[in-house]
């Protein structure tokens, strides 16, 4: 199925458009209702010769009210001509959003966090980028791009560009903090609002983004058809609302982001950059150094998202959990407090099985009754998360313990903060990438499959989109690289990394750090003092002694439990 | 001499659509379907009969998530007259027209 249908009726927007103009005043409640007629014609075709129609329309009517114009000329010819000028605007006002040679637009810098120290640093702006970049007439997006000069100047050549996760993630806004945390602090940062994310174009489905993250936290915690049915449906809607708006679903996945971030360096007159890429952002930054490895200096890969094809997400986050456990089983004070905690969690999810808890919350999350049912799926995929954070290891087992005991209390609290940051995301562009992405996205939900796998796009992107290039591995890559993992990632564990490592050849170096999590840059001081080395030394074998140094982790013991 | 008003074909064609029916109400697009009328000159038309106040309209909720809401028009109680009037003269044309008569 395609989703391809943008440029009639991008076309009949804009035309339908200028009737606004042409009726304003009393008059401009036609111009709304015959835009918003657009939106119930399928066809694409149709709605153009609608807009057109719209517009005659609207200078008809526009005529019929100056009486002397229509004594002295006949009107014919006038609406013949305007109709023409009119369209021609149209397609002219059409070919000047293409992005002809890539630009950067500097504009002020409205972003929070800022201080009087960073914001002299910042440079910020758009870059438009070809809807497609293998159609010049395609149209263009604008991308938000922040520029962030290094507190030490002179700077060293070759800047850093940070490619961020999700995919879905905002990142300008988080300028601020990035400013103050440097991949490499002799060098610019370049931060770049991928395409649907962010202050970015396109806005995909804004309105429906909580409706899609409610669908899809539904299925989590339910295993029934009625909510895979209702997630698939809220999908359809955001994707029949994105195409009604013009926006082609073929122009997402990672092939196209990457090509994104080349223009927008060929935008910044960059001559070649440090390519940082983390989570999500990893498969971009592997895609850009097989696409464009001549622009790339050195790549970090910081939590590699593996390539399809995939194990199950619930295995990867059961190896994790797994050696978490084990981890506590070998801790004298974990394993006093929490004698044997893969069982205490098993039992956990039987007892939610049977009884599950009642979890109050903020009214702020508008949940009835200010409540959650805290079922066994919905505690696994809480979980799940929770082994991202390397700062949520010292108080998970009591969590568990806790959750075992019958005690919901804390875990509101848990909810709050994981939805606020699911919140954050867009998942329309989630889907949107994903789809296109990721093949084995379009089979049945596979045997074995838990909640976690359930939480994946399985029954929507049958029905978002085609297929699209895949995403590429540096395979034999003449860039130095260098792999970051933590042992306890739920989503790129070290296994995952040891296999792309591997593909990608003599020039990759990974390092496994133990005790951490997903983004290890971003929790171990050791992990962002080995990525800057590196970055500033690529051709140095770095020093990642300190990686095996992580101090223990400090378990809540059950005495300390509330 | 001066057009007689409201007795275009096209206005004709429009009021007999809005009497079939006459209480639900009707949008746009349908409305072009049904009476083949482009929207360039349905528009027009509509415009006209709301002035007239023949011609009632307003705002409804979206049909479906995502979608906008829709203007929807239907006839006054003028515009139902009118639109009968026409209805009764046109049959009583037929009818005294042998070839429309066998038609």
């Amino acid at each position: 199925m395609s989703a391809g249908v943008s440029r009639w009726r991008r076309i009949a927007l804009k035309v339908v458009g200028h009737a606004s103009w042409v009726l304003p005043g009393a008059r401009s409640g036609w111009a709304d209702a015959m835009q918003h007629e657009l939106d119930y014609i399928e066809d694409d075709r149709a709605a153009l010769r609608w807009a057109i129609g719209c517009v005659t329309a609207s200078y008809s009517a526009r005529l019929a009210a100056l009486p002397r114009l229509r004594w002295r000329v006949s009107s014919a010819p006038v609406l013949a001509g305007s109709m023409l000028l009119f369209i021609a605007m149209a397609l002219q006002g059409h070919a000047s959003d293409e992005a002809s040679l890539p630009a950067f637009d500097e504009t002020t810098c409205d972003l929070p966090d800022m201080t009087p120290d960073i914001r002299p640093r910042l440079r910020c702006g758009t870059v438009r980028v070809p809807r497609d970049h293998a159609r010049a007439d395609s149209g263009s997006f604008a991308l938000a791009v922040v520029v962030i000069r290094s507190a030490q100047q002179p700077s060293l050549p070759d800047p850093v560009v940070y490619v961020s996760g999700g995919p879905g993630n905002p990142l300008t806004v988080y300028a601020a903090y990035q400013a103050r945390n440097p991949y490499a602090p002799r060098r610019d940062l370049i931060l770049v609002d991928q395409r649907g994310t962010g202050r970015s174009e396109p806005g995909l489905c804004p309105d429906l983004n909580s409706t899609l993250l409610e669908a899809t936290l539904a299925v989590a915690a339910e295993d029934t058809a009625d909510v895979m049915v209702k997630r698939r449906a809220a999908f359809i809607a955001c994707r029949n609302q994105a195409i009604r708006r013009g926006i082609d679903l073929t122009d997402f996945g990672t092939s196209v982001t990457a090509e994104d971030f080349e223009w927008v360096r060929q935008a910044l007159g960059i001559e070649r950059w440090n390519v940082y890429g983390e989570s999500y952002g990893t498969t971009v930054a592997m895609t850009l150094l097989a696409l464009h490895p001549g622009a790339v200096r050195s790549a970090v890969l910081d939590s590699v998202y593996p390539p399809d094809p995939m194990p199950l997400w619930s295995t990867v986050v059961r190896d994790a959990r797994d050696a978490l456990f084990a981890n506590c089983a070998r801790d004298e004070a974990c394993s006093t407090s929490f004698p044997d905690l893969a069982a205490t969690y098993r039992e956990t999810l039987d007892r939610l099985d049977r009884h599950p808890l009642i979890v109050d919350v903020q009214p702020q999350l508008r949940q009835p009754d200010d409540q959650v049912r805290m079922t066994a799926p919905l505690f696994e995929v809480l979980v799940s998360r929770l082994l991202y954070f390397p700062t949520a290891y010292p108080t998970l087992p009591r969590v568990i313990q806790s959750v075992h005991d019958g005690d919901a209390r804390g875990l509101g609290g848990l909810i709050a903060s994981e939805l606020a940051a699911a919140t954050t995301a867009n998942r329309a562009t989630n889907a949107a990438v994903e789809c296109r992405d990721r093949p084995h996205l379009r089979n049945p939900l596979p045997a074995g499959a838990e909640a976690l796998d359930r939480m994946q796009l399985y029954g929507v992107c049958e029905i978002w989109s085609d297929l699209g290039p895949a995403p590429r591995v540096p395979a034999d890559t003449s860039v130095p690289t260098l792999m970051l993992a933590g042992q306890f990632d739920p989503v790129a564990g070290p296994s995952s990394s040891r296999h792309v490592a591997a593909l990608i050849g003599r020039n990759a170096r990974l390092v496994e750090f133990p005790l951490a999590g997903h983004n290890v840059r971003h929790f171990s001081p050791c992990g962002a003092r080995i990525a800057a080395d590196f970055i500033d030394h690529p051709e140095l074998v770095p020093d990642v002694s300190c990686a095996d140094r992580n101090p223990p982790i400090r378990f809540v013991s059950k005495a300390q439990m509330p | 001499m001066p057009r007689k008003p409201n007795n275009s074909r096209q206005t004709r064609a429009l009021l007999a659509t809005f009497l079939d029916r006459s209480q639900i109400w009707r949008h746009g697009y349908d409305l072009s379907k049904e009476t083949g009328l482009k929207s360039g000159t349905l528009y027009p038309v509509l415009m006209r009969l709301s002035e007239q106040g023949l011609l009632e309209s307003r705002w409804q909720d979206p049909e479906r998530p995502g979608l906008p809401p829709r203007h929807a028009y239907r006839l006054t109680s003028s515009g139902l007259a009118l639109a009968r009037e026409q209805a009764r003269t046109e049959a009583v044309s037929v009818v005294s027209d042998p070839s429309g008569a066998l038609a």
